[in-house]
């Protein structure tokens, strides 16, 4: 296994040089699996609510991950890297389902505007509270959804910027959107359980 | 890597329960080459079902000794050849694009909802418009033809004008799929654009 900070220099025959490189792919994928594979799991789940279909979209994201270190160029971390790949597989996954009915989704904006009123209820019991968050993810355009997830997933506001392609200033406003939307689900929940 | 204390929902969102899906290399080997094998008997799918059509309309010009009724399956073989070729150039079922580690989300979605709304608004350039010219012989065939088979050229009319109403829905069922498409796209602009 190795770092992907460390990857060894490129061999100058041609015939070494392709084994190099699927030497390199398969490495920095097993890397990449063995950081990430709760981190994808989570996310596909957000991405796909049928227990099937979110085991093929896995995955779909695994090969794509493993096809995509052929061309993996250090210019980001690993980790924004594994992100950007499952969030765009993840992305074209959802764009499939809703080509015709856009409004199906919601941005945060609305979410934030109309808070779901059986939340309380929802966040009551910790299982209940998660399936309700994940009904709610699901719910959102893709680039919310990528942006909620990665602030989730504990990523910070220039990763995230890397990852979805929004501006540092757009991330924040959707950053605090999320955080009123969660403590509001939370703080709810809270009560309801006392 | 976020500093900030977590967040309760952060905690119960990386606390959820995985079941730890792992696939070796040698797994993820096989199942690329299987999702390729995929799409290409969903393509030799696609042509088969175009070749069989063509051979419908071979076969029926054979059987019939009708010259404008020969040149419309002529010009029906060649109008579903042309939106063979234009389906196989535009939409043919495909593996995910091998940038997907390059290109950020938005960007990555703005392109595959371009490409979505390409597709769906020129519709009636690549799809519907080259059959026009072999539906449009057969319609004419069937007005000048009601009379010797002592059929009421009003019936004839009314057969053509629902061929015709086909076409116009479908049409107009794209265009609205492409609007949608649009109204998404200039979202992720102003996205975009908004610092």
């Amino acid at each position: 296994m190795i770092a992907s900070e460390a990857i060894p220099a490129k061999p100058t025959s041609r015939k070494t040089g392709e084994k190099w490189g699927t030497q390199v792919q398969d490495e920095l994928y097993e890397e990449a699996a063995s950081s990430f594979s709760s981190a994808l799991e989570r996310l596909a789940r957000a991405y796909e609510a049928d227990p099937d279909h979110r085991r093929d979209l896995l995955q779909e994201i695994h090969i794509a991950l493993w096809r995509s270190f052929a061309g993996f160029d250090q210019r980001c971390s690993l980790r924004t890297w594994v992100y950007r790949v499952a969030h765009n597989v993840g992305a074209s996954h959802v764009a499939k389902q809703y080509r015709t009915r856009p409004e199906a989704l919601v941005g945060l904006e609305e979410l934030e505007s109309f808070p779901d009123p059986h939340r309380r209820e929802a966040a009551a019991d910790r299982s209940i509270a998660l399936n309700k968050l994940l009904e709610m993810i699901q719910k959102l355009k893709p680039l919310d959804r990528d942006v909620i997830l990665s602030y989730l997933e504990g990523l910070d506001a220039e990763e995230i910027g890397e990852i979805t392609g929004l501006s540092a200033r757009n991330v924040a406003t959707k950053i605090h959107r999320i955080k009123n939307i969660l403590a509001h689900f939370y703080n709810e929940g809270g009560r309801s359980r006392e | 890597m976020n500093d900030t204390p977590i967040n309760p929902m952060q905690e119960l969102w990386q606390q959820q329960p995985v079941e730890g899906t792992h696939m070796s290399i040698d797994e993820i080997r096989r199942r690329a080459s299987k999702f390729e094998r995929r799409i290409f008997w969903r393509n030799i799918r696609e042509y088969v079902a175009a070749g069989l059509s063509a051979s419908l309309f071979v076969w029926f010009s054979v059987q019939n000794q009708n010259t404008l009724f020969r040149v419309a399956c002529g010009l029906m073989i060649v109008g579903l050849a042309y939106v063979c070729y234009q389906l196989y150039r535009r939409a043919s079922a495909r593996s995910l694009p091998g940038d997907l580690g390059t290109t950020n989300a938005l960007q990555f979605h703005r392109a595959e909802l371009e490409r979505q709304r390409d597709f769906v608004g020129h519709i009636w350039r690549w799809h519907l418009g080259p059959l026009v010219p072999g539906l449009a012989t057969f319609g004419a065939m069937a007005m000048l033809d009601a009379r010797a088979h002592h059929v009421h050229p009003w019936v004839a009319f009314f057969v053509n004008l629902f061929f015709v109403s086909v076409l116009v829905l479908a049409w107009k069922f794209n265009a609205y799929a492409a609007r949608c498409l649009q109204k998404r796209i200039d979202e992720l602009y102003t996205a975009e654009a908004s610092e």
